[in-house]
């Protein structure tokens, strides 16, 4: 009760947020952003054929007026055709987002879950050998290009000059074998670039708390050092586990992997935002950003009801 | 002292490797403890008392640090070179320690019964409700009011007097043979000192414990102790029992430390003489008498050879001065 009354109580504060955030990306977009205006026309415009297709993309509206439709269209959810295919801008998400999240979730989960297995290990054992071990690896990981490990592992598992165990590109799922023929490769190479960083990020969450008042009375009244970590320490440590890893999640949501989708030739959203950026597709771009702005503003409310179910002194009030 | 001790340091030396060198934090310190008897380490700040009571329960942090050599026998078993392993099942059953600050020793996250219940449950195989049951009754034994409640609280929700007592239960909850306190009123407001202090004798005399009780105020010692040690600068200056050291100190050391003691009735800071000078950095210590620097009565010996103590480990009173009082 107290958790449901919270949420909303912060919905409505995020609701400032929300304008602050859809206000400024609309001002840059219109102002600065691409648009459509000679993409649709021919060579050589004359003046008047510029102001007809402006006028028929609703750009020679006041400002005011385009960003009030603008959060009708947040709020309703309806955000019209793309101007490049003319498909609706919210099928369009919903075919493509569900592609990135099944592609994305895997790595992530795994990337994040390896690394705290790597740092709870680096941490226990630290300035040993395993934490060493460790860190050289993460260090690793973290300089080699994304470029360089995608086309890497394509190499190595799927072209036919490598193991060539998976398809090379593109995304063809209609069951669970297929899923897993199709995202394999890119999971690999996502959890081997996140591992780096992630572990990193872990560990010294970890080690910092390991130095903590509270870990020395648990040693001096005997808890076993693996104990020690899983309980004297983990709990402590979620908060900046908890944020780092929520915040992610608008961002996968909405650009997906770029990197990931283009050189899979996989159809994610973050393919459609990057060639909405490219053909200046104002419907799209602001539906991406629309929702960008509202998952962030969930993504806070997640995090501060985590905060409280971790964390008892932090109040919900 | 009749029996045998329940612990005995002997030639105890602990070394920190710093940057800028070996700090030997420790060095050669002996004393013995008797069963029910409370046993003072004071001396100013720095001087090695804490490590003393780390390195008792082997909670050295290594590295840096590392007990060089010496020995530290609970109940005549040698407790240095133990593997870690072993030490560890000793803590908090066989000894325990109670910590200088009260605000940061628990944890945060955890309700103080959980954590009390957890100890309860390693080593004396309770089961969660007789865990609760113990947890509370230990509660109310150090004057926690409203025990039941207060069990399923969290640390923050306590004050700071308060969740020390929860460490003493905790330290107690074993009946452990050696409780190391370590200024376990320091951090806590002048009522509440006295408070707490008194609950700690009274635990003291009531589980019939030996105790090692950290303090830099040597007023804390006259009010627990039977006997103390004097530190400066990791070595024992003076050690006695509480009533000769405080009547007839014999290193200048301590007759300064009690020169610097506010007495009943003395008007409040008043006249209060601080020893001149300062303590010598451990990584540059001079060749001779580490109190020299200080010492109004230093003479040329003082500054050539490092005093030790007289007597032997047996004797009632041993100072490490060449001119003592
Ligand atoms: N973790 C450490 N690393 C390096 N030196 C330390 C460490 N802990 C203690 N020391 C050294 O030991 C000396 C004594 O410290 P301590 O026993 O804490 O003094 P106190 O008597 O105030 O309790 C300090 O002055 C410091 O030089
Ligand atoms: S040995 Fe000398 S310098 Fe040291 S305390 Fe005794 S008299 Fe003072
Ligand atoms: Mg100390």
């Amino acid at each position: 009760m107290e958790v449901l009354q919270y949420s909303l109580r912060r919905l409505v504060a995020g609701i400032p947020l929300l304008l602050g955030v859809t206000f400024i990306s609309f001002l840059l977009m219109v102002y600065f952003g691409p648009d459509q205006t000679y993409q649709l026309l021919g060579k050589n415009p004359t003046a008047e054929q510029i102001a007809e297709i402006r006028a028929e993309l609703g750009y020679d509206q006041p400002f005011l007026v385009r960003y009030a439709d603008y959060l009708r269209e947040v709020a309703t959810l309806d955000f019209g055709n793309s101007n490049s295919t003319g498909e609706l801008v919210t099928d369009l998400l919903a075919r493509t987002i569900p592609v990135s999240l099944m592609l994305i979730l895997p790595g992530f989960l795994l990337g994040n879950l390896l690394a705290l297995l790597l740092a709870l290990l680096a941490a226990h054992y630290r300035s040993r050998w395993p934490d060493k071990g460790i860190m050289a690896f993460s260090v690793v990981g973290m300089s080699i290009s994304y470029l360089i490990v995608i086309i890497a592992f394509q190499v190595i598992f799927s072209s036919s000059s490598g193991l060539g165990w998976f398809p090379v590109r593109g995304w063809n799922v209609h069951s669970l074998a297929e899923y897993l023929e199709y995202v394999t490769v890119p999971t690999l190479a996502t959890v081997f670039v996140a591992l780096g960083y992630n572990t990193r990020f872990y560990r010294s969450v970890i080690v910092e708390e390991l130095n903590r008042d509270h870990v020395r009375t648990a040693r001096a009244f005997g808890v076993p050092p693996a104990k020690l970590l899983y309980r004297n320490v983990l709990k402590n440590c979620l908060i900046p586990i908890i944020t780092r890893v929520v915040f992610t999640i608008p961002l996968i949501v909405i650009s997906g992997a770029l990197l990931v989708e283009t050189y899979f030739g996989i159809p994610g959203v973050g393919k459609v935002t990057f060639d909405a950026i490219t053909t200046g597709d104002q419907p799209v771009l602001k539906a991406v950003v629309g929702l960008t702005a509202v998952l962030f503003v969930l993504a806070q409310l997640v995090v501060d009801v985590l905060y409280r179910a971790v964390d008892p002194r932090v109040s919900l009030s | 002292m009749s029996a045998e001790p329940i612990l005995s340091v002997r030639d105890l030396v602990v070394e920190f490797r710093t940057e800028h060198g070996v700090v030997r934090a420790v060095d050669r310190v002996s004393f013995d403890v008797f069963p029910n008897e409370t046993v003072g380490l004071v001396g100013e700040s720095g001087c090695g008392k804490t490590v003393t009571g780390l390195a008792i329960l082997g909670l050295i942090p290594s590295p840096p640090g590392r007990i060089a050599s010496g020995s530290i026998r609970l109940a005549g078993r040698e407790l240095v070179g133990l593997p870690e392993s072993e030490l560890r099942q000793l803590r908090g059953r066989d000894m325990a320690m109670v910590f200088q600050e009260p605000m940061t020793a628990l944890n945060p996250v955890f309700t103080v019964g959980n954590q009390m219940m957890d100890i309860l449950r390693r080593y004396k195989g309770l089961s969660r409700s007789q865990a609760r049951a113990a947890a509370i009754e230990l509660l109310a034994k150090v004057g926690i009011p409203a025990p039941a409640q207060r069990i399923d609280e969290y640390p923050h929700q306590l004050s700071g007097g308060m969740r020390q007592r929860v460490v003493i239960a905790m330290a107690l909850s074993c009946d452990p043979k050696l409780i190391v306190a370590d200024e376990p009123t320091t951090a806590l407001d002048v009522t509440t000192q006295a408070q707490v202090l008194e609950q700690i004798v009274r635990l003291q005399q009531e589980f019939r414990m030996a105790m090692v009780l950290v303090t830099h105020d040597l007023g804390v010692v006259a009010e627990t102790c039977q006997r103390a040690l004097v530190m400066y600068c990791g070595r024992v200056a003076e050690q006695a029992d509480i009533g000769p050291l405080f009547a007839h100190p014999r290193h200048p050391y301590t007759a300064g430390l009690l020169r610097s003691l506010p007495r009943v009735g003395e008007a409040e800071k008043q006249d209060l003489a601080v020893i001149p000078g300062m303590v010598p950095d451990l990584l540059d210590l001079p060749a001779g008498c580490r109190f020299a620097e200080r010492c109004p009565r230093r003479d040329a010996r003082c500054d050539g050879e490092l005093p030790d103590l007289d007597g032997d480990a047996a004797s009632p009173a041993r100072v490490a001065c060449f001119h003592p009082l």
